[in-house]
């Protein structure tokens, strides 16, 4: 009888899932363009990996979502800057062992949208720097120069940076240049998305590894 | 004690066979019923999608007709050009209720990806290409449709959502510095207007490099007018070719019906399947009760009362699972939905999958009538057994 019911119960929740799945539009997400292709060029000795999506939404809510602003310095904003946008964390495999992860997210940039994209080694620290849309007048951000700038970097570098002023950070921050100075809008939108990618990686992958060991 | 509760405690007697007889028919139910709903569906989505293109004739440069009829349905490239002023005769004809002139291209951006990526933008005039798609709402009341020459653009739903635009923000075009302003987003409308970049007419044949050139003109023609004449007519222009919406929404219903052969095909094989599933179950139900029927018979019942017996066992069986298939294919209308939009190579935007009244009415009918009919056979076997036989026997 308790089996019936069970089975009785996941039906008719699976139905109403199918029923009201046409009625939700996900936020847009941030993957990257040709992964098999991205992947192998972020992680040239890696040989698989694994995609998963995680959203503030489904990981802790209104309260995560509190904690990710305080963190970041400031609050999400506009119509594309939700709690329920996915993201999506690339977990980058060289056999069976973990080498890093990839994680991208959309920062609104002054003449559109920034997708940045950062690899991380299995400590947290950015291995790679990677905009995957950037439409700027300052084109020299995509430089390879200007990317190297963010190798080695991690979230304790950012803690104290505060993307509303675009000021603050420890030396390793402070001491990323801006190429054009013309376009400081864009330079600040791009630390600031930096910080958030940090931030929701912690909260995606490494907090929550610290936290199984 | 009446006739329909003894069929109905029969029935509980053996759940397990109920049971799976039920869900047989359930199965067959719910394959009947999508696949009319898929019939049907798939239709109204592809004339609505026809419809919501605004137009009912278009004039592209000379090319393949198949190109065009792909340019207008998925959005894409104009390949070729026309020159504006022979447009604008076109335009300027009586029969033409509202003509509205358009240059679609394709820019390479380099900041997209790593190797970059290709931009669509639809240069519209603001005074005619709005009242030929009345759907095309803004997501806000702040915005609205560019003026003419200006540098603003009017972004589709999805490209907002890419490009993270607001009414008020600037925007870039591909290889230019110079600054557009956002004067509207556009609500979702399911077509690819939704990832559309809209700027003025003038200004995208200046940006592109593209003056007194158009890819199409798109018309609405006034009511009396003899649509297959006007065509005619559009044909004998050199270097353009015509492309109606009758013609594309005939070729693509062609098509259609080839396909609702193969559906309605699948349909009646569900039929069968019910019909022989029922016939099969209740025949061996009647087998096993062969000497409990003898006895029913011997104690009074008359042949008619054990058909009656049998019969009502059946429509029950049907009935309930008619209800149950039917009810599975509203609940899992957007999962076979989602199933037939991967394998089908072209699935127009809406609803694939319309279940109305008349289907759930017909689906009911017919699935109880086939499977009643599935039980006339194993009914008449019952009625016809002879009480001293089957007692007789082992």
């Amino acid at each position: 009888m308790k089996k019936t019911r069970l089975l009785l119960i996941l039906f008719l929740a699976s139905a109403l899932l199918c029923v009201f799945a046409d009625n939700v539009f996900a936020a847009v997400g941030c993957d990257l363009n040709d992964p098999d292709r991205d992947v192998k060029r972020l992680f040239p000795v890696s040989t698989g990996y694994k995609t998963e999506y995680l959203s503030i939404d489904k990981l802790g809510g209104q309260s995560l979502l509190k904690e990710v602003e305080t963190r970041l310095g400031d609050n999400f904003q506009g119509l594309y800057e939700t709690i329920d946008v996915p993201y999506t964390v690339y977990t980058i495999y060289k056999g069976k062992e973990t080498i890093g992860y990839i994680h991208g997210i959309n920062q609104k940039g002054t003449y559109g949208g920034l997708q940045v994209f950062l690899g991380y080694d299995t400590r947290g620290n950015i291995t790679n720097f990677y905009y995957q849309k950037l439409t700027s007048k300052a084109s020299d951000m995509r430089s390879s120069g200007f990317a190297k700038q963010f190798v080695g970097l991690s979230l304790s570098d950012f803690k104290d940076y505060d993307p509303k002023t675009g000021k603050s950070g420890n030396q390793r921050v402070t001491a990323i240049k801006n190429p054009n100075t013309e376009s400081a809008a864009d330079f600040n939108s791009t630390l600031r998305a930096v910080k958030k990618n940090l931030i929701l990686m912690d909260i995606f992958v490494f907090n929550k590894k610290e936290a199984g060991k | 004690m009446n006739i329909f509760q003894v069929s109905y405690k029969n029935l509980l007697r053996r759940r397990l066979r109920t049971m799976f007889t039920i869900i047989g028919i359930m199965l067959s139910a719910w394959v009947l019923v999508t696949l009319l709903g898929f019939n049907k569906g798939y239709e109204n989505s592809l004339n609505e999608n026809i419809e919501n293109m605004g137009f009912q004739v278009v004039l592209t440069a000379k090319g393949c007709p198949y190109e065009a009829a792909t340019l207008m349905l998925k959005g894409g490239t104009g390949l070729r050009y026309m020159p504006e002023n022979m447009v604008k005769d076109v335009a300027g004809k009586p029969e033409i209720a509202n003509a509205a002139p358009m240059l679609m291209h394709a820019v390479f951006d380099p900041n997209k990806g790593e190797s970059g990526g290709t931009t669509v933008f639809l240069g519209v005039d603001p005074n005619t290409y709005p009242s030929m798609k009345p759907y095309l709402k803004f997501n806000n009341e702040k915005g609205a449709w560019f003026s003419d020459k200006a540098k603003e653009v009017v972004l589709g739903f999805e490209a907002a959502e890419l490009e993270q635009r607001e009414v008020g923000d600037l925007m870039m075009l591909p290889g230019s510095e110079d600054e557009y302003t956002v004067t509207g987003v556009l609500s979702r409308t399911g077509t690819q207007d939704d990832g559309m970049i809209f700027l003025p007419l003038k200004t995208a044949q200046s940006a592109f490099k593209k003056e007194g050139e158009l890819t199409m003109l798109g018309m609405r023609l006034n009511q009396d007018v003899d649509a297959s004449a006007f065509e005619e007519e559009l044909y004998k222009l050199p270097d353009v070719q015509v492309v109606s919406m009758a013609q594309v929404k005939n070729t693509i219903m062609s098509l259609v019906s080839s396909a609702k052969v193969i559906v309605l095909s699948i349909a009646f094989i569900a039929f069968l399947i019910a019909m022989f599933g029922v016939l099969n179950t209740v025949l061996m139900s009647v087998f096993e009760r062969y000497q409990e029927i003898g006895i029913l018979k011997s104690m009074g019942a008359l042949p008619k009362d054990i058909f009656k017996m049998i019969l009502i066992e059946t429509t029950l069986l049907c009935s309930i699972g008619g209800v149950l298939g039917i009810l599975f294919s509203f609940l899992f209308s957007g999962i076979s939905e989602m199933a037939i939009r991967y394998f089908l190579p072209f699935a127009p935007q809406g609803a694939l999958i319309a279940i109305d009244t008349k289907t759930v009415i017909f689906s009911f009918i017919s699935i109880t009538a086939i499977g009643i009919i599935g039980g006339v056979y194993p009914s008449l076997r019952a009625a016809n057994i002879r009480p001293l036989d089957s007692i007789r026997s082992e």
